[in-house]
């Protein structure tokens, strides 16, 4: 775990001398669960930026590979709050009662690139050119129930064709996708810009059309917190969410906007470094960081529509327990709905 | 184990006193014999059952820690009224029977070729033991390019977890054949495949056998791995999917059959060392 972060705080706590007027002890200690993703750093900025300090909160962030497990590790209480998509899984433990969904982050805005729609050249050559045409081809999937599972059917909706007709390749993990797209195992995916663009740059892979077509206002990625949290401490989620609304400011001037200086900016990504790509020198890092960044919600602002659309289709796909309710799922006392 | 000795103290008291003549000794051997006492298994299996039942209806087992058997075997129940149930085991028996079939044997060939020739050993073995600590899971990326996202990609990953124990297992079985039985083929003379053939293959057969049990675990423990690339259907892929959705009771049932499965096996074998190991008793 990282605990760089905590010392960072105690020496910032020691060099001022207002720290000793506000004992260490004062701040509530809260664990975040990030993935090493761009789209995971408005805490990070929040943290090195002392915007969580600001609030009174010790935070120590807790690293993950994947959403899944980090949505077992918040319901558990190991971790407080947690960004990721909407999975069966987040689902079904919301259903169990033990986890939420608080705030929106990460969403498909038409002025700002979203989700690229890629074929493999293979597919590419043999007719594949738009996203209708992946009628009777192989769509790679991480998970049953994951976010790409959820795009290839509502690309199948949209063009008028059987769900059943595009065929999902379940491949467990994001590597084992593109492995199987470049080779042409599999016929096309879905994927952020930033890993899109790396691909589509090589020959074996291209860009056939945009998940912004085909979902409305998607909302791709929420904050979620534990069922405890928001009943028994929901000032503390207040809190955390003040937090992470600054990072969300700074991240979307600095990399989606790009409103900020550009000193300011390097400074947000040399933050960001220390968590994404950070087996790479800053050098090779800065551009993959800059590049295709997408939106996150201003103040975490949730589309409860889009949510809504999602839990409908995992009920219709008999993913999630039938019972499920929005209610269930969403608390929407925290944040700005639309 | 049972070991207690056959000896009959009255009868060994009668015999010292009749004096020096008549002197039984009394039957010292046996023990260290397993007795089968058939009920004891499921009495252990239906114990633990009832106390997680009872442990998860009363709310002491969180619901999101562990569902009630109950609820996994209503899970198995709607896979077996759904018919999913013999789509998905007639999956993973194929790949499972083809690639540990497949595994096995090239297993043996080569274990056998280690375990007789000089030229062998020295040339694989080394080979053997930088290959076998290889986690089969970290090459799945590798294995896709190589053998597709199809059938092969699947039962390449098994072949190569159930080869290399098995090599292992026949060449430490030949390398144990009792030097004294081979020696004595040789006086008799016996040509080298009569002595391959007759003392060899059958005096290293029971480490082969125990071989195969570890093999076919792994097999099953590998099921789960090689499915993670693109099955639709098959035991691991539904555990999988259960995971991934958290649907505990699904996940305990999957297991379930996964376990049913590798008690099957090991029953088989049991079966298969009774008889190709007839001639030890």
């Amino acid at each position: 775990m990282f605990t760089i972060s905590r010392r960072l705080l105690g020496v910032l706590a020691l060099s001022g001398a207002a720290a000793l007027a506000t004992p260490a002890s004062a701040a509530d200690k809260i664990n975040i669960g990030i993935l090493s993703l761009v789209s995971h750093s408005p805490s990070i900025i929040a943290q090195a930026r002392g915007y969580f300090a600001d609030q009174d909160l010790d935070v120590e962030f807790v690293s993950f590979q994947a959403a899944q497990p980090m949505a077992v590790a918040i319901a558990s209480g190991d971790v407080d709050f947690g960004m990721t998509a909407i999975s069966g899984g987040l689902i079904s433990l919301a259903d169990k009662g033990v986890v939420k969904i608080i705030g929106g982050a990460l969403q498909e805005t038409p002025e700002i690139d979203g989700q690229k729609i890629l074929a493999s050249k293979a597919a590419f050559d043999d007719g594949v050119k738009t996203p209708a045409d992946l009628k009777g081809r192989s769509f790679g999937i991480t998970t049953t129930g994951s976010s790409f599972h959820y795009m290839a059917h509502k690309i199948a909706d949209k063009e008028g064709f059987d769900r059943s007709e595009i065929k999902v390749k379940p491949l467990q993990k994001v590597p084992a996708v593109i492995a199987s797209l470049k080779s042409g195992q599999i016929d096309a995916w879905s994927i952020v810009p930033n890993i899109a663009g790396a691909l589509t740059s090589g020959p074996e892979v291209v860009e056939i059309g945009r998940i912004s077509d085909y979902i409305d206002n998607y909302q791709v990625t929420t904050v979620f917190t534990s069922t405890a949290n928001v009943t028994d401490k929901p000032d503390l989620v207040k809190r955390f969410l003040a937090g992470v609304s600054n990072g969300i400011a700074d991240y979307n001037a600095a990399l989606v906007d790009k409103t900020m200086s550009e000193e300011e900016t390097a400074e947000i990504v040399a933050m960001i470094h220390k968590y994404v790509y950070s087996d790479q020198p800053i050098e090779k890092a800065d551009p993959r960081i800059r590049a295709g960044a997408m939106r996150i919600n201003e103040n975490a602002a949730l589309s409860v529509a889009s949510v809504e659309d999602q839990l409908e289709w995992f009920k219709s796909e008999n993913l999630v327990p039938e019972g499920v309710t929005m209610e269930k799922l969403v608390d929407t006392s925290f944040v700005e709905t639309r | 184990m049972s070991h207690e000795a056959t000896t009959r103290p009255g009868e060994t008291a009668a015999a010292a006193g009749s004096g020096e003549e008549l002197r039984p000794v009394p039957f010292r051997g046996g023990g260290f014999k397993h007795r089968p006492l058939g009920p004891v298994a499921p009495i252990v299996f239906l114990a633990i059952l009832a106390l997680w039942e009872l442990g998860a209806r009363s709310g002491f087992i969180s619901p999101i820690a562990l569902p009630a058997p109950s609820e996994a075997l209503a899970a198995l129940g709607d896979l077996i009224a759904t018919g999913m149930l013999w789509k998905h085991l007639g999956a993973s028996l194929y790949r499972l029977i083809v690639g540990w079939t497949l595994g096995s044997l090239l297993g043996i060939a080569f274990g056998l070729l280690i375990g007789l020739f000089s030229l062998a050993r020295a040339g694989l073995l080394p080979l053997v033991s930088a290959l076998f600590p290889i986690p089969k899971i970290a090459l799945l990326p590798l294995f896709i390019i190589w053998f597709g996202i199809g059938e092969g990609s699947k039962v390449a990953t098994i072949l190569f977890g159930t080869f290399f124990p098995t090599v292992i297992a026949t060449y430490g079985g030949v390398d144990n054949v009792d030097r004294n039985l081979i020696r004595m083929g040789q006086s008799f003379g016996l040509s080298w495949l009569s002595i391959v053939r007759k003392i060899i293959v059958p005096g290293a057969m029971p480490a082969i056998l125990s071989g195969f049990r570890i093999s076919a675990s792994i097999a099953i423990v590998l099921l789960v791995a090689a499915e993670m690339i693109g099955a639709e259907f098959g035991i691991g892929a539904y555990i999988l999917m259960a995971g991934a959705l958290f649907a505990l009771d699904q996940l305990i049932a999957g297991v379930a059959i996964l376990s049913v499965l590798g008690l099957i096996i090991a029953w088989l074998i049991g079966k298969a060392e009774k008889r190709l190991l007839a001639w030890r008793s």
